[in-house]
């Protein structure tokens, strides 16, 4: 069965690869864009990815935050489907960039050049959210997945799930500024947090179902909340029409008139009759996010080339071959010798209930929540103090929305690191170690960063030297060999030198004022080397100088 | 090592075909065939002083055209595109009315870049490539620009322009202007208010007469000097000699209302007061 699923991701993932592989090449001339927005599918499929990342860490997180028992490798299925989600998600924001060179200008980290990451942009905020909800996932995955084995790792579940809870809402409230913020019309609205996070937790509802329906598995607990929430999603829906006047009927009915047959029982008995259901609310809400992302295009069938269904597949394919993959690679630890799957019913004096109370977890907690809270402060002022060059300066309020992940992954890694590092054998602490320096090389690099001539060449005028000391500049240094007038000195010339370049506007101007000043400064062929003897802001204006001559001669 | 971290490439123009000038005048006329629908304009006060930390007093630079001299004769635009190097659009683009010209005609006026004093496509882009100068201009970095569109997505007038395919590449770009440079393919671009000129302008003054206030007093963009009817008028909006000032403190002021509460520094002119 895994291996049929295996093969059919396989597919998929080659029939998109193309497809994946022409729109890095071809950038975003590659699929639809709309008129108005331009933008298209990429992040259509990102937001609907990284909603379906939402479910997995929901389900196992907060139902263990909140003290709902699951059977541990139905929480499991979860966590790897909102992982290997994540990683599809992540994928696509890249594609959609049009200079994916310059993608780590959005980290809002100073490099050596003094730049900063504008971080009033949702964008900014965005990318931040997810990299944490992804490290933060991991680490909770990870200790999920070895509990079983070491105890060290099952005292800190509880505390993880904790600091997930408030995570998972809050990334998927970044996400929806992503919209709510702009002034495009169909995106404004202040419930859109709201209506992103029932939608998120919708689509992974039925992602986990369907991947628990592949284990032979049926939890009527998510059944329950999905019908649920198909009920929040249609009042959404409804109240967009009676504000903006939009709808789509496939949307709507796709994802909430069709999940109502779960009322009846020969469907929702019927594994067929639940994969139906799922994945016409997977469809539904693909298509409305689509529609969302590309406001002006009502006619979506027209609009999709096949590209844009190329895209689609590869992203299908790489989930569908990430995830079945690594559940076949990790399936004795995933199954471990528990054969429960689903809800379990726990007695009131069951010791596993008894075993960590919540004051545990709070005693658990303090340390890295303090840590985490110290470190977010630093930022916050380190950020609003370097904020340069942009005329409106960066308030308090826009970096809030970094806080929290910020927050919560110092506190995580402070309370993984220790019980992670005592678990691990010595070859893997020392690829650890390994892994942590070619990490630390690459974020050296980002900080400084390409060498660039270009942005240290940027002047103000207000430098500029004045123009009595340039013409002194030119009679002193200059005009020996290329004449108080700019056209050189010829008896001097004739005598010592070669003759030099003939400083006309066409050459001066088929140069540019950059290399001009490279020129004085370093030299080129009979030309001498200045620099030490004029200052930069002194070769500029003797730049500037040149072409007012120029323009005198010709 | 020079791809992963984007720095400057130099465009190699050996062996791509250049357009000739009849080609952006035929693209031109292709784009006033097609003009976009008008704006819903409202009255507002005259532009002052950008109320932001580090803003200039003495200088704004914005322009206002004149509606009731504006014929719609379109040379502004091709004025525009040899001032900025400007490229044309693929034929599929052009047939489907999306240009690269920085000032479309709507309703059969000139419109560009409106420079709002609080520019909501600069708060959205991530990486800072769009900022105010402090002389009141929407500025683009180039080599800042990381394409995300973000800017585009929130302009609510659709100033910006974004360079799908490499022109250089298709042979859809000429260099007029050696003072600007060629935009590479998957950044945004937008009226810069020939942002050269003002800063060519500022050089000469500071080295023809140091120590004086520069206000930009006599120049004019690209577009302004080409219109015929005198409809562009380009200026500073804080200097009270400035042509700008003097022509519009007798007219009534429009703005689109998209805009209106964003503090543009380009308005329309009409009827007198």
């Amino acid at each position: 069965m895994y291996r049929i699923l295996v093969y059919i991701g396989a597919v998929l993932l080659l029939l998109g690869a193309s497809a994946f592989g022409l729109s890095l090449w071809d950038g975003p001339t590659a699929w639809h864009t709309d008129a108005r927005t331009f933008w298209g599918i990429p992040i259509s499929l990102f937001v609907l990815w990284i909603g379906l990342a939402h479910a997995g860490t929901l389900i196992s997180a907060i139902f263990l935050a909140l003290g709902y028992p699951l059977g541990r490798r139905t929480s499991m299925i979860a966590e790897l489907s909102t992982l290997c989600s994540l990683v599809v998600a992540a994928l696509f924001p890249l594609v959609h960039l049009g200079v994916i060179d310059n993608f780590y200008m959005v980290v809002p980290f100073l490099d050596a050049r003094g730049n900063f990451a504008n971080l009033r942009s949702p964008l900014v905020w965005d990318f931040c959210c997810i990299a944490v909800y992804g490290v933060v996932s991991l680490l909770f995955f990870i200790n999920h997945l070895f509990s079983e084995k070491k105890p060290a790792l099952k005292k800190l579940i509880r505390p993880m799930a904790w600091l997930l809870f408030p995570l998972v809402l809050w990334v998927h409230t970044i996400v929806s500024l992503d919209f709510a913020v702009t002034f495009v019309p169909e995106w404004r609205g202040a419930y859109f947090p709201l209506y992103f996070i029932a939608g998120a937790i919708y689509s992974g509802l039925a992602l986990v179902i369907i991947l628990l329906t592949a284990e032979h598995c049926r939890v009527r607990v998510l059944e329950k909340l999905m019908l649920s929430l198909s009920w929040f999603m249609a009042a959404f829906w409804f109240w967009e029409f009676l504000l903006k006047g939009m709808f789509s009927f496939e949307v709507f009915f796709l994802g909430a008139v069709v999940p109502q047959f779960m009322w009846l029982r020969v469907i929702r008995e019927n594994t067929f009759g639940r994969l139906l259901v799922a994945f016409s609310i997977l469809v539904s809400l693909g298509l409305e996010r689509y529609i969302l992302v590309t406001p002006s295009e009502y006619d979506v069938a027209n609009a999709f080339g096949w590209l844009d269904l190329g895209l689609v597949a590869f992203s299908m394919g790489l989930f569908v071959l990430l995830f079945f993959v690594l559940r076949a690679k990790l399936s004795a630890l995933l199954e471990g010798d528990d054969v429960v799957m689903g809800e379990i019913v726990l007695q009131e004096d069951d010791p596993a209930k008894m075993e960590v109370s919540e004051s545990n977890v709070f005693s658990a907690l303090r340390l890295p929540l303090l840590l985490g809270v110290l470190v977010t402060l630093v930022y916050v002022t380190w950020a609003v103090s370097c904020d340069s060059g942009v005329l409106v300066s960066l308030s308090v309020a826009n970096i809030v929305p970094l806080c929290l992940p910020l927050l919560v992954l110092v506190a995580s890694i402070v309370l993984c690191a220790r019980p992670l590092w005592s678990i691990l054998g010595n070859r893997i602490r020392f690829v650890a170690i390994v892994l942590a320096g070619i990490l630390g090389v690459f974020v050296g690099a980002f900080w400084a960063g390409g060498g660039s001539d270009t942005t240290s060449a940027v002047v103000s005028v207000q430098e500029l030297a004045s123009a009595k000391s340039i013409e002194g500049i030119w009679a002193s240094r200059c005009a020996s060999c290329h004449g108080n007038d700019g056209k050189f000195n010829e008896k001097f010339v004739r005598e010592f030198y070669p003759l030099p370049q003939k400083l006309s506007l066409e050459r001066l101007d088929s140069l540019g004022a950059d290399s001009l000043v490279h020129v004085i400064l370093n030299g080129r062929i009979n030309m001498n080397p200045y620099r030490g003897r004029v200052t930069e802001d002194e070769a500029r204006g003797l730049v500037h100088y040149m072409r007012l001559l120029a323009g005198e001669n010709q | 090592m020079q791809v992963l971290w984007g720095c400057r490439r130099v465009p190699d123009f050996s062996g791509v075909s250049v357009p000739e000038l009849a080609e952006f005048e035929k693209e031109v006329r292709q784009a006033l065939s097609c003009s976009k629908g008008a704006f819903d304009l409202v009255q507002v006060p005259m532009p002052g002083a950008i109320r932001a930390p580090g803003a200039s007093p003495l200088n704004r630079f914005g322009m206002a055209i004149d509606l009731d001299a504006c014929d719609g004769c379109g040379k502004c635009i091709l004025a525009c595109m040899e001032e900025n190097n400007i490229p044309l659009s693929p034929k599929e683009q052009r047939d489907a009315g999306r240009f690269m010209h920085w000032i479309e005609m709507h309703g059969g006026a000139p419109a560009m870049c409106f420079h709002c004093g609080n520019a909501p496509c600069e708060k959205v882009c991530p990486t800072g490539a769009a900022s105010h100068s402090p002389d009141g201009l929407s500025t683009m970095m180039y080599k800042r620009c990381t394409g995300s569109r973000f800017c585009g997505a929130n302009c609510p007038v659709g100033a910006r322009k974004f360079n799908y395919v490499d022109s250089v590449k298709e042979g859809l770009v000429r260099k007029f202007n050696p003072g600007v440079p060629l935009r590479e393919k998957g950044v945004m671009e937008k009226c810069s208010l020939c942002i050269q000129r003002l800063q060519d302008h500022k050089h000469a003054q500071m080295v023809a007469k140091p120590g004086t206030e520069w206000r930009g007093s006599g120049l004019k963009t690209a577009c302004s000097e080409a219109c015929p009817k005198n409809a562009i008028i380009f200026g500073n909006w804080l200097d009270q000699d400035s042509s700008l000032v003097k022509e519009a403190k007798h007219r009534n002021l429009y703005v689109p209302a998209e805009i209106a509460a964003l503090d543009p520094s380009v308005v329309y002119m009409r009827g007198r007061r």
